[in-house]
């Protein structure tokens, strides 16, 4: 069964949203429990396998028993392996720190949004686990449309228009990646990324190949958001219902990153990305140009949670810049960034949420006071926040700290300076959240609300609060063992690819 | 921002025409798709799956792993539509009820109501067209017709053009003519919404189960040679007896699932008299 488990990790969830499915029409109570198993079976899957590949290396397993090029495979390396490990943990706690809220705000159809959660999760495990590029797109069908309806379900006024704007964006998107995939079949007769990687030398100042390409490239940029394609992410990120927000905004656009960093190494080589199209000083400015666009609307908003949406924007250009600097250090860096960056978006979407049962809205005067309120559920706000800002014992710091060695290494000074500055920037955005929070009181609450009396706001729940701390925890954490993180996982294989 | 669009469409327009230069000509068969993964297909498939329909045997076994994905998506679209257009909550307003013998309506203001257990009143909307004969004595006869037909395309997948995706939407039709021609009531009366529901979820279950049961025998997930353990016949027939379990499966959910969207599209989720 052990030998099994790189396909169990991508079926057992989707098994266990169809039986939710069909439950749910039967027996209602019983959903958030499968759903809660249909999470924790693959996030254990995960963990073996990371083991399993530390040990062992590389895992390939043929679906169907046909091998590759004529069947399908999952191609497992140390670097998917802990993407998986996170994408895993993050649904799985989201799950345990948001039921409550699923279980009474979407009462009479809990069965089916269970279902789109969970194979929102198995889109995004079978794209990162996946070493075939229509399988690849197959699933990113999976994950785009359970996305869309989980972000529809929020707020009735503005979330459909969002969700149907990103419709139109994500299609476009896809329809790029197929083109792209489909130019890449007419040239090599291949779908299996190893396959197509060992067959593309000769073909590489084909024309045709290096339009696949920028089409492939082109479909993963609008679905993961950097900067002149994000146009659909700050509504539709804004207005999503915020059990699906803390899933959503961490998880989908670091997996499209992901896929970015798989495509120039797996299937494209370096050589290919850095050598024969020679865009890369380009992008690593458009890269820059995301960074600064990014802060700079982030600080043009008043709305908390609008203005963590153009965070996201900005730390998509990190990576973006990080992976087409081109040295192993950027790479690395870029790698390490995207785990980073879904530890610390989902421990601030996380913490947002558990706010907002506090405050009346996400406008940044509703913080004030509190500090008093709320002392631990905004402590790990602040630690996310810190995180962002990339302040030492928190891992955003890492992160960066290698993206910065590897611009220095690649003579990329300007993407250095945009570094530092952003990261100056999210100092302001933070602070000044934290300031109302911390020392702002809110005048009594009569004046505002005409004779209701002020209510003494509770801590979250547990239920909440203990993934939330633990999340918290887990941001200082990956941030002091970020070196051994860096050298037994990330540097490895980045090395092998570049070279 | 009009010029700008135009910009763009035009570049990638060029990049497209761009990137035929160094194309295979047309219907070159020395082209590396139609000489890389293809010659198999078109030259083992019979004697390595026992399925005679090429087509039928890439995209249930050889990419049966895609093909398994591709119903999921079918079924996330009927679970999006459930969960965004469902309305549970009745709207208030008036009733009104046709009197089945004279054809009279009657409409009734404020709470009370007909149960709906009467055979001589049936519920109506406010846009209610009248009963046509022709055209309900018609779809009625027609139904089990395409119902057959349908299993026929299911069942003779392995063989012609065919197999789960299309038997399943005609299976669909089929219930969906009742609703246009009589109304979505009549429809649903016949195929409820819950056990729809179940079989939406039933149809792609059965699909991943037989992967997954392929695991447990002790094979990888999907290759229905493991099949041959249990059923009486060789490692290659019991492919091509795992590739009609899995057509089944796609059936069943297809059919669901455009049950599913038409009733709920139909009737913007409230399960009235539809279009």
């Amino acid at each position: 069964m052990t030998g099994n488990y790189p396909a169990l990790l991508v079926t057992v969830p989707l098994l266990a949203a169809f039986v939710i499915y069909g439950c749910s029409w039967l027996h209602k109570r019983s959903c958030l429990f499968m759903a809660l198993l249909g999470l924790t079976i693959p996030f254990a899957i995960s963990v073996a396998l990371l083991k399993k590949v530390l040990i062992n290396g590389h895992i390939s397993y043929h679906l169907g028993g046909w091998d590759p090029p004529w069947g399908i495979a999952y191609e497992l390396d140390p670097i998917n392996a802990i993407v998986l490990v996170a994408v895993t943990t993050v649904a799985l706690v989201n799950l345990i720190a948001t039921s409550k809220e699923i279980e009474t705000r979407f009462s009479d159809r809990r069965g089916a949004f269970y279902a789109l959660y969970l194979l929102f999760v198995v889109g995004l495990l079978g794209i990162v686990a996946t070493g075939d590029l229509f399988n690849l797109y197959v699933l990113l069908e999976i994950a785009s449309i359970t996305g869309y309806s989980l972000i529809a379900m929020g707020d009735p006024a503005r979330a459909p228009l969002s969700s149907l704007n990103y419709v139109f964006m994500g299609t476009i998107g896809a329809c790029f990646y197929l083109l792209g995939v489909g130019y890449i079949y007419i040239m090599t007769g291949s779908l299996n990324m190893a396959d197509v990687h060992a067959l593309l030398p000769p073909l590489y100042h084909s024309s045709a190949i290096v339009v696949a390409f920028i089409f492939c490239l082109v479909g993963v940029m609008i679905k993961m958001g950097f900067f002149p394609l994000h146009s659909w992410l700050p509504n539709a990120y804004t207005y999503v219902p915020s059990p699906a927000a803390s899933l959503i905004a961490p998880l989908m656009t670091k997996v499209m990153a992901y896929v970015m960093i798989r495509l120039m190494i797996s299937v494209f080589s370096p050589k290919f990305v850095f050598s024969s199209i020679a865009a890369s000083n380009a992008v690593v400015w458009l890269a820059c140009l995301a960074i600064v666009m990014g802060a700079l609307m982030a600080l043009a908003q008043r709305d908390v949670r609008r203005m963590l949406t153009y965070i996201i924007v900005s730390e998509i250009g990190y990576i973006v810049g990080g992976a087409w600097i081109g040295n192993a250090t950027a790479m690395s860096g870029a790698v390490l960034h995207i785990i980073n960056d879904v530890l610390m978006t989902f421990c601030v979407f996380l913490s947002l949420g558990a706010i907002a049962r506090s405050t009346k809205g996400y406008q940044i005067e509703n913080f004030s006071g509190l500090f008093k309120k709320i002392p631990v559920t905004m402590a790990t706000f602040v630690v996310s926040g810190l995180s962002i800002i990339g302040i030492p014992p928190t891992c955003g710091f890492f992160s960066k700290w290698y993206l910065i060695l590897g611009a220095i290494e690649g003579g990329h000074y300007g993407f250095i300076v945009v570094l530092l500055l952003s990261s100056l920037i999210n100092i302001i955005l933070f602070f000044r959240i934290f300031e109302e929070a911390f020392f702002v009181y809110p005048k009594t609450n009569a004046v505002h609300t005409e004779g209701e009396a002020s209510i003494a706001i509770a801590e979250t729940p547990f239920v909440t609060l203990i993934p939330l701390v633990l999340t918290a925890i887990l941001l200082i954490f990956t941030g002091i063992y970020s070196g051994s993180l860096i050298a037994l996982i990330i540097k490895p294989v980045v090395s092998a690819g570049l070279l | 921002m009009k010029r700008l669009a135009l910009l763009i469409v035009i570049l990638s327009g060029g990049l497209l025409l761009y990137a035929t230069k160094d194309f295979p000509s047309w219907g070159d068969p020395n082209s590396p798709a139609s000489t890389h993964v293809s010659p198999r297909y078109l030259e083992k498939s019979l004697e390595e799956t026992a399925v005679p329909n090429v087509v039928t045997a890439v995209l249930a076994d050889y990419r049966g792993y895609d093909t398994m994905f591709e119903t999921t998506v079918i079924f996330c679209a009927g679970v999006a539509c459930f969960m965004l257009l469902r309305k549970f909550e009745p709207e208030e307003r008036d009733l009104y009820y046709r009197h089945i013998p004279t054809g009279l309506t009657l409409h009734i203001k404020g709470e009370k109501q007909i149960p709906s257990t009467s055979k001589e009143f049936e519920k109506i909307d406010a846009i209610w067209t009248p009963y046509d004969f022709i055209i309900n004595t018609v779809s009625r006869f027609l139904v089990p017709f395409i119902q057959l037909f349908a299993l026929y395309v299911i069942a003779h997948g392995h063989h012609s053009p065919g197999g789960g995706f299309q038997g399943g939407v005609i299976l669909g039709a089929s219930i969906i003519v009742l609703a246009v021609a009589f109304n979505l009531r009549t429809a649903v009366r016949r195929f409820g919404e819950k056990i729809d529901g179940i079989m939406s979820a039933l149809g792609v279950f059965i699909y991943a189960g037989v992967g997954a049961f392929c695991a447990i025998l002790g094979a990888e997930f999907l290759n229905y040679r493991a099949l041959a353990k249990i059923l009486p016949v060789g490692k290659v027939m019991a492919r091509s007896h795992g590739i009609l379990a899995v057509e089944i499966g796609v059936g069943i959910a297809v059919m669901a699932v455009m049950i599913c969207i038409y009733n709920n599209v139909a009737s913007e989720g409230k399960f009235d008299e539809g279009l």
